[in-house]
């Protein structure tokens, strides 16, 4: 490795996938699991220094279902029996969009864009629905009532509402009925230095990193390219941005 | 006549002073037969069934026992809120915190005959077996996972006691790297 190369290692907050660091994880996991695993302190709070955020190349030609199906398996969803199809949790959603007098089509994956002034956490009667400092929205399902007001504020339609009593949850994404949840951005893979499931199957097509840090890949990316979000005019700062969109 | 009359007083006192002392007779014998039934062995029936508490496989707790017994729904609640809502997910030292629900049911995870872990719905399961007892309703398990996540087999108090994983290198006897992270202390936090 060259002492570039190691420096970018240093900084720990390369989190690109298909660039060097991310290499290494595919090279010698075990090894990379532990360096990462030191990202930050796990001892201290997050701090509000850091805001995570993605950058989602819609111009990619990447099936997004490998998204859906990687989220899926991550969090363990999925795993209602009684629930209709429209009632199911979903994290990440392939919405398609097709512009009639030209023909184009494009799809692109829709999940909770994290915003900066959440609507979500604004009508929460009992605080349930919260965000963290590190700017991941998330929702405290020991303080969650079910009312799902959040459902009905959140503009990207990202929550859903759990209808069932559910059994074998993963250890990492705790989940039950009465509850509403979205997506965390993987927040228990991000505190231990690891990419979202998403990011991590997206073959470079979703840029994952700090967007208070401009040395950040997707600070760069967007200070190059631009980026664009979901209904800007309501002035959310969703931490979800897209490209080609 | 007279005879008569002081056969039937005499009858009568008789009658009446046994009336009167029969029943102190009686509650002093059930008041004595009541403190022998406390000391005797038969003590366990009147109190309910005997909890079985899970042998521990010989580690400790994070606090004594008598102290975690009393002491650990604060200290979850406590651990929850630092968690989830702050993001610490360890202590200083880089050990799981002490009130990490996933670490209360790696290391007291209950197997049943068939060597598979018992599900929340058991007596056995080691929440259940004190809070069935105590009439305790938690609700911890509808969302979180009553048993070890698959991996989590290779914790060391769940029969791998007595293996050295310090020498295991991530590759070998089948174990992925999810396993190692497992087993290494510093990233066991919340991961899988």
């Amino acid at each position: 490795m060259t002492s570039k190369i190691e420096k970018e290692d240093l900084s720990r907050r390369n989190f690109v996938f298909g660039s060097i660091a991310a290499a290494g994880l595919t090279v010698a996991p075990g090894v990379m699991l532990y360096q990462t695993a030191n990202a930050r302190d796990l001892s201290k709070p997050v701090s509000s220094k850091v805001r995570w955020g993605m950058l989602i190349d819609t111009t990619k030609d990447v099936d997004w279902n490998k998204c859906v199906e990687a989220c899926v398996k991550e969090h363990g969803l999925g795993n209602e029996e009684h629930s209709r199809a429209d009632q199911r949790t979903q994290y990440i959603r392939v919405v398609d969009v097709k512009n009639k007098t030209t023909g184009y089509s494009m799809s692109l994956p829709v999940m909770c864009q994290h915003c900066e002034k959440p609507p979500c956490v604004d009508v929460c009667p009992t605080g349930a629905s919260m965000k963290r400092e590190d700017g991941i929205v998330l929702v405290d399902r020991h303080r969650c009532i079910g009312c799902r007001y959040c459902m009905m504020a959140c503009p990207y339609k990202a929550r859903s509402f759990v209808h069932e009593t559910l059994t074998d949850q993963k250890t990492t994404t705790p989940r039950g009925k009465g509850c509403v949840e979205s997506c965390n951005m993987c927040v228990n893979r991000v505190d231990n230095g690891q990419l979202p499931a998403c990011v991590e199957v997206s073959e470079g097509a979703i840029v994952f990193g700090d967007l208070n840090d401009p040395e950040s890949d997707i600070s760069r990316l967007l200070a190059k390219h631009g980026g664009k979000q979901i209904r800007a005019d309501l002035k959310l700062n969703p931490g979800v941005q897209y490209q080609g969109i | 006549m007279w005879l008569q009359l002081n056969i039937n007083f005499s009858f009568s006192s008789l009658l009446k002073g046994s009336l009167q002392k029969l029943p102190l007779s009686v509650a002093g014998l059930a008041l004595m037969a009541s403190f022998t039934t406390v000391n005797a062995e038969v003590e366990q029936d009147e109190l309910g069934p005997r909890i079985e508490i899970p042998d521990s496989s010989g580690k400790s707790c994070v606090l004594p026992e008598d102290e975690i017994r009393r002491k650990h729904p604060d200290m979850l609640k406590h651990d929850r809120i630092l968690t989830l809502r702050e993001g610490v997910r360890a202590k200083a030292d880089g050990n799981n915190l002490d009130g990490s629900l996933k670490q209360c049911i790696n290391c007291h995870a209950i197997k049943d005959d068939n060597d598979q872990y018992v599900r929340i719905d058991n007596d056995k399961h080691f929440c259940v077996s004190c809070h069935k007892y105590a009439a305790v309703t938690i609700d911890c398990f509808q969302c979180h996972r009553d048993i070890p996540e698959g991996s989590s087999n290779f914790h060391a108090l769940s029969g791998h006691k007595n293996t050295d994983f310090s020498s295991v290198t991530p590759g070998s006897y089948g174990l992925t790297v999810k396993d190692m992270a497992n087993i290494a202390p510093e990233v066991s936090s919340d991961d899988k």
